[in-house]
């Protein structure tokens, strides 16, 4: 047994992320690691890299009880972790970063450029990545930054390499290549251990699987004999719907039409139309143009070509003031960094679309009832209206940036990514605010790269190619039928954009 | 505890208070207090429109070279023959253009506030001794010295000046839509964009409004020297920032209040006046100001990281 965790706890101040982590990897396995956020996946994986120290409990490495004062201990034994979000230096090139740190120095203690060029193309090539030791990191795609991450945490005879969710930024293709990656280091007889969120891709990597609920392990048990729905069950720890059921309603008239939309470079020729009542599902590759068709319906980039309609009126849509004019929505991608006020009360995101106010002067009794309204409504968990933003769940938050065109009447909807980095509880609620307001007459389009999430929700299901509108499927298609519209037979990853 | 940290810029200002009366029989004298009250208003007024720049996640670092071209524009208009009210007048406009330009710069050009303030702050202050030919206006009606020197029933006229001006800003940022744009543009800019407010505009109104307060700061310093200085106001921006940043305004944006700037002002204010009483070296001084502006800085970022 390589690392064994016994019992391991951890506070911060008053609250305690880690009560009872429990763990054994072996050399030659993927073991999984999983539980919804703040379950303490995060800081059992950052105890065992020597980036926090344990309160109490036992960790054992080879048999012999460790405590790593930082990353540079755990890094001796033979411990990396691949983050979750890129720590490189964007302006340096692959080789300067792959050895950040730890810097090939010549005898007079200068950088020795040309030996660390030479080390960096060797790793590189051993392990048949993509990559140039001379490229500028700016200049690659997320698949390749993470692929420089793991030749930094795989520089010097790593035998236990942590990987923090390191496919949640990366395409099905560029996922592949990491799967291949962990698959290749684990037959090496490398200890892997692999945090994910993603319920459709652990079975083709994992072995074992340790499930973690409230800073405790609940369960390990062996991917092979225990079921996804078992699986959600551990990680909740009640009984969920695994499979959310949409009953679908009667389509009223059509509230959205794109016609012939290009938006250079992504977006290509793109016609569709979604009714009243009904939710459109958007499914293709990381860069298939999803996201930039959103932007370019709501204004936030400008379409070379083409038409949209709102409600039967054709409009002209510039920038998002005529999108929230003509009352369209959209709840985007990266919340944390375009939907929502962190640092602002819940009631300020709530009205930040539509402040009650007369003459400029704020309307605070309208504003205080609108909040409460909205918090009912769509089941906001929170203290009051006065809480910060930032505070709430991931759920809780993308609740809050939908109020936000709720509150202002939006009947057109654009869910980027609706459940990205959301709890699988969690998503079931954002589901059904999306059935809600499906069912009181708004039109949803739901960009979505989980499949099943897709199949689950949408009434029917388009699939974009290279900006381009590869087909329609019905909401009762396969996964299969799905990733062949969207993946062109040739078709390569290309690490360098 | 909680509330303890929230009102440690005022504890401290209580106590700086106190500390000066028992030190010095010197401050507790109306003559003293009403010349702190009088040094401070001017940077008080200016750090009003700070707070509205900063709470917006910008900075105004042009604000001394609009105060000089502000007092300078309004004096020579009274040294030109315009009765006094028009004189004032000019010299807000004067204010309120620089700090509309300067928004607009920043928000059409697409360049941070710190590089264009930076810009203006040079570009403003050469224009007024261009304009000047780098001489002061002395020519001014001798009414004129009650704006920064005359009472109303034995209360410094500044002081009232002040509160109004605090009023109008506090209502702004609290109760108006202006106000809570400022705070989400301040907050996340991009998140604001998304909710369809016009950033744009509204970024520039909020310079706009610095401009306007700044150049009645000047009008204000013009009163209480008597002339119009080409040369006035320097390093006072950083005095400004610092009232904005003691009084828990966040350079990050979407954090700060009137309360607040106000204190934090009045914090420097005795400061200086008690490193004056106290006979400090005024070399000392600068130390010690610059000093309290980090304590104060970190002992908040303490408060903050401990609240999350």
């Amino acid at each position: 047994m390589l690392l064994e965790l016994k019992g391991v706890q951890k506070r911060f101040g008053g609250v305690v992320a880690l009560r009872g982590g429990d763990l054994s990897v072996d050399a030659g396995e993927v073991h999984l690691v999983m539980g919804e956020n703040g379950a303490g996946k995060s800081t059992m994986m950052k105890i065992i890299a020597g980036l926090y120290q344990r309160d109490g409990g036992e960790m054992k490495w080879r048999g012999q009880t460790v405590n790593f004062a930082n990353p540079v201990e755990a890094a001796h034994v033979g411990i990396a972790m691949v983050h979750q979000e890129s720590l490189l230096a964007p302006h340096l090139t692959v080789a300067e970063n792959i050895f950040l740190g730890r810097e090939v120095a010549n005898r007079l203690g200068l950088i020795d450029r040309g030996a660390m060029v030479e080390k960096a193309r060797r790793l590189i090539e051993e392990h048949h990545f993509p990559l140039q030791a001379e490229w500028k990191v700016e200049r690659l795609s997320p698949a390749g930054k993470q692929l420089v991450e793991i030749c930094r945490a795989i520089q010097h005879g790593t035998s236990l390499l942590i990987f923090d969710e390191p496919t949640s930024s990366l395409s099905e293709a560029e996922t592949h290549e990491v799967f291949k990656i962990v698959r290749t280091l684990r037959d090496r007889g490398t200890g892997v251990i692999y945090i994910t969120h993603r319920m459709d891709e652990l079975r083709s990597v994992g072995d074992r699987v340790t499930i973690l609920r409230d800073g405790e392990t609940v369960h390990t048990e062996s991917l092979a004999t225990l079921s996804t729905a078992s699986m959600i069950r551990y990680m909740v720890g009640r009984e969920v719907a695994a499979l959310y059921e949409r009953e679908p309603v009667k389509p009223g008239p059509e509230l959205l039409r794109v016609h012939n939309l290009t938006s250079p470079p992504a977006v290509k020729d793109v016609t569709l139309s979604v009714r009243a009542g009904e939710i459109v599902g958007m499914a293709g590759l990381v860069g298939a143009g999803r996201t930039e068709l959103c932007r370019a319906i709501f204004g936030l980039d400008h379409p070379s070509a083409g038409q949209i309609w709102v409600d039967g009126k054709q409009v002209s849509i510039r920038g998002p003031r005529d999108a929230v004019r003509h009352g369209v929505a959209l709840i985007p991608e990266d919340r944390q960094k375009t939907g929502l006020a962190r640092e602002l009360p819940i009631s300020w995101n709530v009205t930040m679309a539509d402040i009650p106010a007369q003459y400029g002067v704020l309307r605070h009794t309208t504003e205080r009832d609108v909040t409460a309204k909205a918090i009912e409504r769509l089941r906001i968990r929170c203290d009051s209206g006065a809480q910060k933003a930032g505070r709430l769940s991931g759920g809780n938050q993308q609740k809050v940036v939908i109020s936000k065109w709720v509150s202002r009447g939006a009947r057109v909807f654009l869910f980027d990514e609706p459940t990205r980095g959301i709890d699988i509880g969690a998503k079931v609620e954002v589901f059904e605010v999306m059935d809600e307001l499906a069912r009181q007459g708004a039109a949803i389009l739901m960009v979505s790269s989980e499949l099943p999430e897709l199949l689950q929700v949408a009434d029917r299901i388009l699939v974009m190619r290279q900006g381009r509108l590869a087909g329609e499927l019905p909401g009762r298609t396969t996964q299969e039928e799905i990733m062949r519209l969207a993946t062109l037979p040739s078709s390569g990853t290309e690490l360098e954009q | 505890m909680k509330t303890v940290q929230r009102l440690l810029p005022f504890i401290t200002l209580i106590i700086l208070f106190a500390a000066l009366s028992i030190a010095t029989p010197h401050f507790m004298t109306a003559t003293n207090l009403s010349s702190v009250v009088r040094q401070t208003a001017v940077f008080n007024i200016m750090a009003l429109g700070m707070t509205l720049v900063i709470i917006s996640s910008g900075v105004d670092l042009s604000v001394g070279s609009i105060l000089a071209m502000g007092g300078l524009m309004g004096t020579m208009a009274m040294s030109k023959g315009q009765p006094i009210l028009a004189g004032v007048l000019v010299g807000l406009l004067t204010g309120g253009l620089f700090g509309f330009l300067n928004g607009v710069a920043i928000t059409r050009l697409n360049i941070s506030p710190f590089i264009v303030t930076l810009g203006t702050m040079g570009i403003v202050r050469g224009l007024a001794l261009v304009v000047s030919n780098g001489l002061p206006v002395h020519e001014i009606p001798k009414a004129f010295s009650f704006l920064g020197e005359g009472t109303v029933m034995g209360v410094p006229f500044v002081l009232l000046l002040l509160v109004v001006c605090a009023l109008l800003v506090h209502f702004l940022l609290e109760h108006t839509r202006l106000g809570r744009y400022t705070f989400a543009i301040g907050s996340n800019v991009d998140a604001a964009i998304y909710a369809g407010i016009p950033v744009k505009f509204h970024t520039t109104a909020i310079y706009a409004i610095g401009g306007l307060l700044t150049g009645l700061a000047g009008m204000i310093e013009a009163s209480r020297l008597m002339t119009g200085q080409p040369t006035a106001g320097q390093g006072y921006e950083l005095q400004a920032i610092a009232a904005v940043v003691i009084g828990g305004g966040s350079l990050r944006g979407g954090e700060g209040s009137v309360v607040g700037t106000l204190i934090g002002g009045f914090i420097m204010g005795l400061l200086a006046n008690g490193c004056d009483l106290l006979g400090i070296n005024p070399y000392w001084q600068q130390v010690i100001i610059g000093a309290v502006i980090i304590l104060a800085v970190s002992v908040d970022e303490l408060r903050k990281r401990r609240a999350v």
